[in-house]
Parts: structure tokens; sequence; C-alpha cells
């Protein structure tokens, strides 16, 4: 499965992401405070320099996730306007644009393993709750390692409905895919024991 | 709506047309098949190739669920993947993984689904499915819970409920890998009353004892085609020699 | 030990899963998917405590930048909307859908599963979601309650009866399976 981590390196691609982390909090902060429209689109585009800095792919591929949200955009877009508040609208709007776009580029310059590695630091005081930092990592590598196979399955069961009627898939499929994610946990459980186990994963 | 006669002491096998001319499919890039072509009418087809050959992909393409990037594929004359109502009449498909493939908790709703998918009320299609169960003698199977079936009983519904359809062609896509043999010998038998055609893709030659037509896949294209016994045999012969080298080190990249 | 971490991986997977699935995803945007339904399904199954960690789980792989949100979407942005708020309360849902499922032993999964679905799936839910929407956005609570929760609801819904459907469906065929019931939980 793969990250959302752009390929196309930038600088930023190696600084510290427990930093660019903290940034993106103090910016989102601070963006929430301005309500003057002037300020949202000079912030707005000065997001917009950065996305362009690596290239026109990176840009193209920032654009692309930024489409993703295009139904909540046009919902705060149709509400503004119908209630006649637009110039609040519009400040909302780019400030919501902005922040997701922000946030974004810390996800598209941040390896994964990076990100894993601030996970483990943020998950330290949970070990008082019995948390193992390990036991997380590995959690996040079944996910996964497990997503695709799930994803195989349920579009099998889908072609099973698909071959013997006219419409493409059905919420039927849904038991079945639940009963084959709960066989997976057990042969995954098994593969785990076999293999040391947490035991082991412990005194490590 | 014909109801195909599965126990039939004449072993009338109705051959189908099935036509593929320049046939190839890719999916992200990569060609899965590559300009397949070939006609029969065969009652008893087989399909080989090794694992990765574009078998699968063969089979789903010729049951109408997926559709070839180029090429056509009609199967008496019908082109399924564009014509879903005359797929269900025309063709069964049945995968490999009964887990994978049955979606009801009993037999009798599973078995009932494509019936009712293909116009018929409720109440009838339980009688449908209530006669193909009577005709495999499994009538006291009706109420069961899927989850209590061994794997082999498992293969056995999915089969039932593809019959119960009464397709013209049935395309079987390995289904009885990883059976042992009783199981196999006793699920081939009740395949081998199907007076329909059957169209068998599978890598293990002994499932197509006495099949008419043999299509040999490899690496997407076709390999070879002719009578199954004597094609068989140099299927055999080159897996023989495959199998004294050691292909299984090459990356796929 | 290894078969909570599984089962709550295997979960945490079914959510990406059902968001990747094209099934009810209407048009690529409009997150009217079945992946809520997972959130629901992990608390009618698995119960109060796994349920709300498999969806844990799943946030935390969204947030490191897996696309693993219907539409493919993933990564730090989803958290940073006025509707993160829905991200937030998925685990609480989850949590209280799984607590009635635990405590409410009742001779019907189906009905009881359902309305715990809708009592966390969607009551809980919204609970979280709407104040948050409010204060984020910033936006009133009749403007909340028309574009943070109408557009939505209807779907849920529907969610909520299948999911509960699927869960009774699954006690009668596996009922060991169905850990929300289990004697030890």
């Amino acid at each position: 499965m793969i990250s959302l981590t752009s390929p196309i390196r930038t600088r930023a691609h190696s600084w510290p992401a427990g930093l660019k982390l903290a940034g993106l909090c103090l910016s989102t902060v601070v963006l929430f405070f301005i309500k003057d429209l002037t300020a949202q689109v000079a912030i707005a585009t000065v997001v917009a320099t950065l996305y362009a800095l690596p290239g026109r792919a990176f840009l193209a591929a920032g654009w692309r996730h930024l489409r993703g949200f295009w139904f909540f955009v046009l919902i705060v877009a149709i509400y503004h306007t119908a209630v006649g508040e637009i110039y609040e609208g519009a400040v909302i709007l780019l400030r919501l644009l902005s922040a997701i776009a922000l946030a974004n580029l810390v996800t598209m310059t941040t390896k994964l393993t990076d990100m894993i590695k601030v996970v483990r630091f943020l998950a330290k005081p949970l070990t008082i709750f019995g948390l193992s930092s390990k036991i997380l990592e590995l959690s996040i590598a079944l996910v996964i390692r497990l997503t695709p196979v799930l994803v195989e399955k349920g579009s099998l069961l889908s072609q099973s409905w698909r071959a013997r009627s006219r419409r493409k898939t059905s919420w039927r499929i849904i038991l079945p895919f639940t009963i084959l994610a709960l066989d997976d946990a057990d042969y995954v459980a098994e593969a785990l024991k076999a293999r040391g186990g947490f035991t082991l994963l412990k005194e490590n | 709506m014909i109801q195909a006669p599965i126990h039939s002491d004449t072993t009338q096998e109705i051959g189908n047309d099935v036509d593929l001319a320049a046939v190839s499919f890719d999916v992200d890039g990569q060609q899965i098949l590559h300009d397949i072509t070939f006609k029969t009418n065969a009652a008893r087809v087989g399909i080989v190739g090794r694992n990765g050959s574009g078998k699968s992909t063969l089979a789903r393409i010729l049951a109408g669920l997926i559709t070839p990037t180029s090429g056509v594929v009609r199967v008496n004359g019908h082109n399924l993947a564009k014509d879903r109502r005359a797929a269900l009449a025309e063709v069964g498909i049945l995968f490999q993984n009964p887990d994978h493939q049955i979606i009801f908790p009993t037999v009798i709703e599973e078995l009932s689904f494509g019936l009712t998918q293909t116009g018929q009320s409720d109440p009838d299609a339980a009688g449908m499915a209530q006669e193909t169960l009577n005709q495999f003698n499994k009538s006291h199977w009706r109420d069961a819970n899927i989850s209590t079936l061994s794997q082999g009983q498992k293969h056995l519904v999915c089969l039932m409920s593809v019959v119960a359809m009464a397709p013209k062609l049935l395309i079987l896509d390995e289904p009885f890998a990883g059976l042992d043999i009783p199981t196999k010998t006793q699920l081939n038998r009740y395949l081998s009353h199907y007076s329909g055609s059957l169209l068998h893709i599978t890598h293990d030659p002994a499932d197509l004892q006495s099949y008419d037509h043999l299509i040999w896949l490899d690496q997407g294209a076709v390999q070879e085609t002719g009578p199954c016994d004597q094609l068989l045999k140099s299927y055999q012969e080159k897996m023989n020699l495959i199998g004294g080298q050691d292909d299984i080190s090459d990356l796929s990249d | 030990m290894e078969k909570n971490v599984a089962l709550i991986a295997l979960f945490a997977a079914l959510i990406a899963a059902l968001g990747l699935i094209p099934k009810i995803t209407l048009l690529s945007g409009i997150p009217i998917t079945a992946q809520s339904m997972g959130i629901m399904l992990c608390g009618t199954v698995l119960g109060a405590k796994r349920g709300s960690l498999a969806v844990v789980l799943f946030l935390v792989l969204v947030a490191i930048g897996l696309p693993l949100l219907a539409g493919g979407r993933g990564g730090l942005g989803v958290f940073t909307t006025p509707w993160a708020g829905f991200l937030f309360g998925f685990p609480i849902a989850a949590f209280v859908t799984g607590l009635i499922v635990e405590k409410w032993r009742g001779p019907n999964l189906s009905v009881i599963a359902i309305t715990a679905s809708i009592i966390g799936g969607i009551g809980a839910l919204y609970l979280v979601a709407v104040p948050y929407y409010m204060v984020m956005k910033p936006a009133g609570l009749s403007e909340a309650l028309l574009t943070a929760m109408a557009p939505f609801m209807p779907g849920d819904l529907i969610k909520a009866v299948i999911a509960g459907l699927v869960t009774g469906a699954l006690y009668k065929a596996r009922p060991a399976s169905v850990l929300s019931r289990a004697n030890d939980s």
C-alpha cells in the first residue's frame, strides 16, 4: 500500500518530522484567528507557491489531493451564498483550503518511517496504560500488510455477486466479508504465536 | 427456463460456441493477456497454463465479468460483458475459493440467490433451488449453516449454486484446488454429469482426462491449441522441463 | 493477546477496505460510503474496547499518511477540517455502540445491534462532530445541523440498519465470532 509521501524529493523531506508537525499545529492555530480576507488570500498564495516550488508534478499531486474535498467546499459555498455571508464564507473557505494544503504538505514531504517514529514518541507516555510501542508498530505494519488482502477478497466477493446478478455489488457481501476478516485474524494470531508472540517481543 | 438435467444417462453433452478474436487485456500498464484468438464449440474444453499465465483473467473475460481492453469475445454470439442478462443464462462461473465466493449464511439462500436475480419470485427460486439439492441428493442440506460445512462441501455448494441457474456453459476456474483426492474425485464425478458444456481452467492435467479440446496459455498468450489428450502430453513434458530449471528465482519487476 | 492485536488490526483493515472497495461511493468525494459501517461493525462485533482501539489504529494510519479514507484520502489534511470531529468521534461511536451490544443482553441481536449502531454510530458521533464543527468552522447550531449533519444522516441510518442486520446474521452463523457477546468480554 502506497503512502501519500511524494516521490519528488524536496528540501522539506529531510527536515525532522516532529518540527514539521509542530510548525503545522502552530500555523493551523494562527490561521484560525485570521479573519481578514486579504490576509487569507495572501496566505493561500504563499501556500500555493510552496507547492509550486518543487515543480509541476508536485503541484499537480497537491491539487489532486485538494480536489478530493470538493464536496465540503461546495456545502460551505452554497450555505454562505444562501445566507448572504459571502465575505465570511470566502475567509472560511480560504482558511479551510490553506489548512488542508499545509497539512498535506507535511504528509507529502514526510516518509512513513519518520511519521511512525513520531507516533512512537507520542505513544511513550501511554506505556503507563500498558501500551507497548513495539506492539503499536507491529499493528501498524499488520494493517498495511492486510488491507490490500482484504480489498482483494472483497473484490472477489463482489465478482461472485456480479457473476449471478445484474447489479455490480450489494451490501450483502459484508457478512461473508466480515467472516473473512475474523478468520484472517485467527491465522494472523497463529502466525504471530508461531514466531514467538508477544512474550518474546516484550523481552526484547 | 430450461432446466439442464444433471444426471443424464446418455452423456449428451452440448457444445457452445466460444469465439475470441485478438483479445487483449491490460491493467495498470501491465499486459495480462495478449492477442488471444481461438474458437471452439467442444463440450469439454480445458485451459492449462502455469500460475500467472492469465488463465483466471481469461475465465473472467469469458464470463463477461471483465471487459477486454481490445478484441471481441462472443459466447453463442453474445457479448457477455455488455449483455449481462444473456450472461446469466449462457454462462456460469465457479471460482477457486468457496470462502471468497459464498455470500449467504445458509445453503438454500445461496442456491436461491442467482435464481431470484434472473427474475424468479422468491418462492419459485426456493423451489428450484430445492430441486437442485434433490438432484444432487442433498435435500437434507437445505437449512445447513455454511460455517458448519467442510471445504469439500462448500465447493459442492458453489457448484450447486451455479448449476441451479442451468447455464449452457460452465466455466471452472481451478475449482477444486487444494482438496484431498477422494473429495476431488467425488466433485469431478458430479461435474462429469453436467450436460451443458464445461470450460475447465487448471494447471493440473489430471483434471482434464477425456476432455475434447485444450488451450494452452503461456504468459498471457496462446501457446498452442488442439485435441486434449495429445496436447496434454506435450504440456506435461514442458512443465517437467521447466521444473528442472530455476525460474522461481526471477523477480517480476 | 496476539488474538486481540490480530482482531484489532484486521478490523482496522476492514474499515480501510470498506472505503476502498467501490461500493456505495456515489461520486468519489461524496463520503457516502460503507466505511462508517465498518466503524459500527467494530463496535457491534468486537465490543467497546477492542472496537474503539481498532478505530483508533485506523485513524493513526490515516494520520501517518495512508490513503485509507473513502475516496483515497488520508494524511494530516483531513484532520484540519471542521468535519474532523467525525474522525475524532469515530472511536467514541464504536465504543458506545460496543458498550450497548455488550450490556443489553436481549434475544434479538439484530434489533439490539441496529439500535446500538444508531445510538453510538449516529447519536454519539454527531454529539462529538456537530459541536466540533460549531467551534472549528465556526458556525451556529442551525448551520451545523444543515451542513454537518443533514447530508450524511440518511445514509448513516441505512448503514446502521445494515450493520445491525449483518451482526445479527453473523451471530446466527457463528455465535463465537461475535465477541461483544462472549461471556468473558
